[in-house]
């Protein structure tokens, strides 16, 4: 297969699958028993709604229709950026979700940099004494956490430093009602931070270091790195610059594959920890059944993890030559 | 390739600790109800009581014995856990093996379809319907099984392709075997180590997601299930009920999922001799929720 064709196939995958989201969002609702409409926006939401209301919006999603004037208004709609009204929030999806979006980047962003960087450098150090005890340490010790469920590691974490030592918040990203601004504001989002991003980090740690470590353990036996210490490389030189560098590409294309994993643990860290982001929306959302505002959520994580999936393969290519030509 | 895989997992440190724990779950579910006073669901007249001689672990909220509710959401969990393992095994095996014989049409919408789903995490497509359905059991198990199988399918495929390669499967096919012939006493009996894993990921993805969703709060609500003790357990932090509530359900949790990783690990090291100590991990897109 020639590269430009894989190219074009892993994108087609990608579509595919963001195809297959989007009708799952159309069906589901119109599958269920009963009216249509309170399949969409949930039992609540038709409570508090007038019948002017009830009329414009089944006119909206053309529900006296036929379903292909439906799909059509559904598929316009969305080309329009318009994800449906929250009766939960009264507001726009879209904006609820916008208002939710920057904790659960700051979450996952500072997750992915801390965990990947710590990984790597912990993966080289333990390769590079393959057999020692802090190598079987760090073994042992993180094949068994990343084991554990990723809300389970933040309720331990909760429990210790929250409950019992009450050295870090219960809830929330900021102190309410503080009004501190500058400095102290951005200490107080970071003492919010630490227990989630410790969670998060904790759980991801693993299959990191593994890889940087089995790969490590691989190129250090390769014929290169005999030179570099018959030129008289140092012992770091050659840990670094010469074996490490040599061990990181797996690892990029490993973080590709992690990237879900971190988006779906996020959600549930946020919601162990009360942290406002899209997690703790989404499990709002599910408790008062508020289907426009659940649909547009897991929209959203979807497209996040296509889009950085689709990112990372792309890169990954230009990276390293030999995916262009193998296959 | 043939080797005494169960005698090397249990050689295995990794996968000697991991057979104990889980055989330590087992036996709590399946004794359930001799090992427990109580019926899980059964209102009995204390809210919140600390441990004692008729309740181990207390009472919750809704006065139920902590420990009963413990020991029968192992069963649900371990439920899960073999039933979607079994069914998405067994999908992966058929879809790999005969779309590597067949090839054409059938293998490209196969192959296709598979890497359509692995670009979206299932835990997402499985919120999205069970916030719509709320499965039972039985719902669940077969939601699950349906996402469950594509990582597989594709691991099947590739190696039912490098058996063809071999000169004995030729041979069959000169001598006239059929396809299902050559499936059933050339190809299975090679894949098996790859389908013992195979089925240990799949339980322990279930067992996980399981959890999660109830932990959501959108599984059937009448469902013991360890996911949902821990959300309703979250919800008193304020209070010491943590101590005998939360903390052992996750605990119990943990140690099912980490008994199945390490199982998996001890499995994955004694298919390939040059591996140490979990190599691999992560290099899968099937290793993880």
């Amino acid at each position: 297969m020639s590269a430009k064709r894989s190219v074009r196939g892993s994108l087609a995958n990608y579509l595919l699958a963001l195809i297959a989201i989007f009708s799952l969002n159309f069906v589901l609702p119109r599958m269920m028993p009963g009216d249509p409409l309170q399949a969409i926006y949930g039992q609540e939401a038709l409570v508090a709604m007038t019948p002017q209301m009830e009329a414009a919006l089944i006119q909206k999603f053309s529900l006296d229709q036929p379903w292909s004037s439906q799909l059509y208004a559904y598929i316009s709609g969305l080309f329009e950026g318009d994800l449906g009204y929250s009766y939960y929030f009264r507001d726009q999806v879209s904006a609820v979700i916008l208002g939710a979006l920057p904790w659960t980047l700051i979450l996952t962003g500072s997750a992915l940099i801390l965990a990947t960087s710590l990984g790597i450098v912990l993966g080289m150090e333990s390769g590079y004494r393959r057999g020692g005890s802090l190598d079987r340490g760090l073994i042992a010790g993180l094949i068994f956490i990343s084991g554990f469920p990723d809300f389970f590691v933040g309720i331990v974490l909760l429990l210790i430093f929250g409950v019992s030592l009450g050295i870090a918040p219960l809830y929330g990203s900021i102190t309410p009602y503080s009004g501190e601004t500058g400095l102290a504001y951005l200490l107080d989002i970071l003492h919010h931070l630490a227990l989630p991003l410790a969670s998060l980090v904790l759980v991801q740690l693993g299959a990191v270091y593994l890889l940087t470590r089995n790969t490590m353990v691989v190129v250090l036996k390769e014929r290169f790195v005999l030179t570099a210490r018959a030129k008289g490389c140092t012992d770091r030189a050659v840990r670094y610059r010469h074996a490490g560098r040599n061990s990181l590409l797996p690892v990029i294309t490993a973080t590709g594959i992690r990237l879900p994993q971190l988006i779906t643990g996020a959600l549930f860290i946020e919601i162990v920890f009360s942290y406002p982001g899209v997690g703790l929306l989404l499990s709002t959302a599910l408790d008062a059944r508020d289907y426009p505002l659940i649909q547009g959520i897991l929209l959203l994580v979807t497209v996040a993890v296509l889009t950085a999936n689709c990112g990372v393969d792309l890169l990954y290519r230009r990276l390293d030559p030999r995916v262009r030509h193998a296959r | 390739m043939h080797v005494d895989l169960l005698g090397a997992v249990l050689r295995d440190p990794l996968g000697m600790t991991g057979s104990a724990l889980l055989g330590l779950v087992t036996v709590m579910a399946i004794l359930a109800p001799a090992l427990s006073g109580y019926p899980p669901d059964l209102y009995t007249g204390q809210i919140l009581s600390p441990p004692s001689a008729w309740h181990p672990l207390g009472t919750d909220s809704v006065g139920q014995d902590i420990w009963s509710r413990l020991l029968w959401g192992a069963r649900t969990s371990l439920l899960v856990g073999a039933a979607v393992a079994l069914i998405s095994t067994s999908i992966s095996v058929i879809i790999g093996t005969t779309t590597a014989i067949f090839g054409g049409l059938y293998e490209r919408f196969w192959m296709r379809a598979v890497d359509a789903m692995l670009a979206i995490p299932p835990i997402i497509v499985m919120i999205l319907v069970a916030a719509y359905l709320r499965p039972n059991l039985l719902v669940l198990i077969l939601l699950l099984s349906a996402l469950s199988w594509p990582g597989g399918a594709r691991i099947c495929r590739a190696q039912t392709l490098s058996l063809l390669e071999r000169t004995h499967l030729s041979a069959a096919a000169t001598f006239g075997a059929g396809w299902r012939h050559i499936i059933r006493r050339h190809i299975l009996p090679d894949l098996t180590p790859i389908m013992l894993a195979l089925t240990v990921g799949a339980a322990r993805r279930a067992i996980f997601m399981e959890a999660g969703l109830s932990f959501l709060g959108v599984s059937d609500p009448t469902m013991v299930s360890w996911g949902k003790i821990m959300q309703q357990a979250l919800q008193f932090t304020y209070l010491d009920v943590w101590r005998w509530w939360l903390v052992p359900t996750g605990l119990a949790l943990s140690l099912t999922l980490v008994s199945l990783s390490l199982l998996g690990f001890a499995l994955e090291g004694a298919m390939d001799p040059r591996l140490d100590g979990g190599q691999r991990h992560g290099d899968t897109r099937s290793s993880h929720a």
